[in-house]
């Protein structure tokens, strides 16, 4: 059977890593909806890179699923030149075209993470895969590695262009390509945490389980962790272990993605 | 799926008593909640508020995302009613971080940006379209509706700066005399100066805080009598400058 080169490339690292049990701090001093608190997690397992492409379109072939952007065409897409935080619906973008068809697919992509899929598609491929998304205070436990600043290594943010793709310009009126990559770039592409996981930060905003005490009542909200290629230093800044962005769960952006874990590895 | 094991132990790597957690006082969680108040038009507002209950979902939690009126349903509205219409429903959905946490001592700090005005929510291309097309009415609206309310409300906020409404720069600084508790009034003053590119404004001190290569989008400077006083000088030097 033939095989595409694009594919021969792409080796996403399905290995999960597993975090011991124990009592961790989590949270920031001074932040209001994630507050400096000791929990205590039992064992559990996390994947040691987000997502792919490849993994993705296994679970599509294997289901034939329809992800929300390709049902309800409410992909929200980005392109250099738009003001902060402006981001363009495109009914023709889903998780084969992330940013729509005009900007290209994702042949030669396979590799990268998944994009433009809602929390509700990252639900269904964790159904189907028999694993699940990591709690909120999990994927804080897993991105600190031990820590206990800001970032895994500390506080000092200039570090971050050794572990994340994040967008380095001042605004997004032009391209920012100064780490190599404009959108997402292929998993593991930089430097892992002490846990030897990969994109933590950056990348893309990961889907993760749980609630927070301002969440609405009259409407269901949830959660993603770790900034994207996105987020820049003046606009967003969330690549980190404290902060927590807030989604309607079937919004499909194209910086939006998930990795899983599980309670047992088996 | 192979499985590797964290080579970290479970560390307690610091304790409580070094770093307790500051809790917003009461003051500064109510003026959290005061900032995000939208004000709604009266313009039609029965009739909008049941179309807009009447988009289909289809999802069984009853939600698919943000969604915006069929174009037939929409055109048919008067421009009153649209307005109402872009006041209190956004058609599509905002990003992750678009949402402003609340923060420490908020109730004492002048933003340089304001807050998300639709949470998970934004306005979409067709709706930012109508403001800048009917910028003079929505602007006659907002006063209007304003100048029964005293109240400019978030929504209103964002859309004065969508339209870069400059010319009501007057009634805004009178509307925020009335009791001097919206400080989200100041920001939209100097983000209409931003969007002018006010020389005056552009190389003052304030601006590098708040706009400069390392501010945030949630740069503030403190609030005082001395920087009042200058964001509404340099807003009302700005209005009267070369139109």
């Amino acid at each position: 059977m033939m095989v595409s080169s694009s594919k021969l490339k792409a080796q996403p690292d399905s290995t999960l890593v597993k975090i011991p049990a124990g009592a961790y701090w989590i949270g920031g001093q001074t932040h209001q909806l994630n507050p400096l608190r000791k929990i205590s997690l039992a064992n559990f397992y996390i994947g040691k890179t987000e997502i792919t492409n490849l993994q993705f379109e296994d679970f599509v072939k294997a289901t034939a699923y329809k992800t929300d952007a390709e049902r309800l065409r409410n992909a929200m897409v980005f392109e250099p030149g738009l003001a902060e935080f402006k981001w363009l619906r495109d009914s023709t973008a889903f998780w084969r075209f992330p940013n729509g068809r005009s900007r290209g697919g994702i042949e030669n992509k396979m590799n990268h993470p998944v994009t433009s899929i809602s929390y509700a598609d990252a639900e269904a491929y964790c159904k189907w895969a028999k694993v699940r998304l990591p709690t909120l205070d999990e994927w804080e436990v897993a991105s600190r590695a031990g820590a206990k600043g800001t970032y895994f290594w500390g506080e000092d943010q200039e570090q971050i262009g050794t572990y994340a793709n994040i967008w380095n310009a001042r605004d997004h009126l032009t391209a920012d390509v100064s780490d190599g990559y404009m959108y997402t770039s292929p998993v593991a592409s930089f430097k892992a945490n002490a846990f030897g996981l990969y994109d933590m930060y950056g990348n893309v905003f990961e889907f993760c389980e749980g609630s927070l005490k301002n969440d609405p009542k009259k409407r269901k909200v949830v959660h993603a962790r770790g900034g994207s290629w996105w987020c820049s230093r003046n606009s967003c800044g969330f690549f980190n272990s404290v902060d927590i962005g807030r989604v309607n769960p079937h919004a499909a952006f194209s910086n939006q993605g998930f990795r899983i874990a599980k309670t047992t590895p088996n | 799926m192979a499985v590797i094991t964290a080579l970290l132990v479970p560390v307690v790597a610091f304790s409580q008593e070094e770093l307790p957690w500051k809790e917003a006082s009461a003051s500064s969680q109510a003026y959290h909640k005061y900032r995000q108040k939208s004000t709604i038009p009266p313009y039609g507002l029965a009739k909008v508020k049941k179309l807009i209950s009447g988009i289909v979902y289809l999802e069984g939690d009853g939600d698919n995302g943000t969604s915006g009126l069929g174009n037939k349903t929409y055109m048919a509205l008067s421009l009153r009613e649209k307005f109402t219409y872009h006041m209190i429903h956004a058609e599509v959905s905002s990003q992750n971080c678009d949402v402003s946490p609340p923060i420490l001592e908020e109730d004492k700090k002048i933003f340089g940006n304001l807050p998300d005005a639709f949470d998970e929510a934004a306005w979409s291309e067709r709706q930012e379209n109508f403001l800048q097309s009917n910028r003079d009415s929505v602007l006659a609206l907002i006063k209007a509706s304003v100048s029964r309310t005293n109240r400019v409300g978030l929504n209103y906020k964002a859309a004065i700066v969508q339209v870069n409404g400059k010319e009501i720069i007057p009634f805004l600084i009178e509307t925020y005399k009335r009791d001097q508790k919206d400080y989200d009034i100041l920001t939209v003053l100097m983000l209409l100066m931003k969007k002018g590119e006010y020389k005056p404004f552009m190389t003052s001190a304030s601006f590098v805080k708040l706009y400069g290569s390392k501010s945030t989008y949630l740069s503030f400077i403190d609030y005082n009598k001395a920087n009042e006083e200058l964001i509404i000088n340099r807003a009302t030097a700005f209005y009267n400058g070369p139109r």
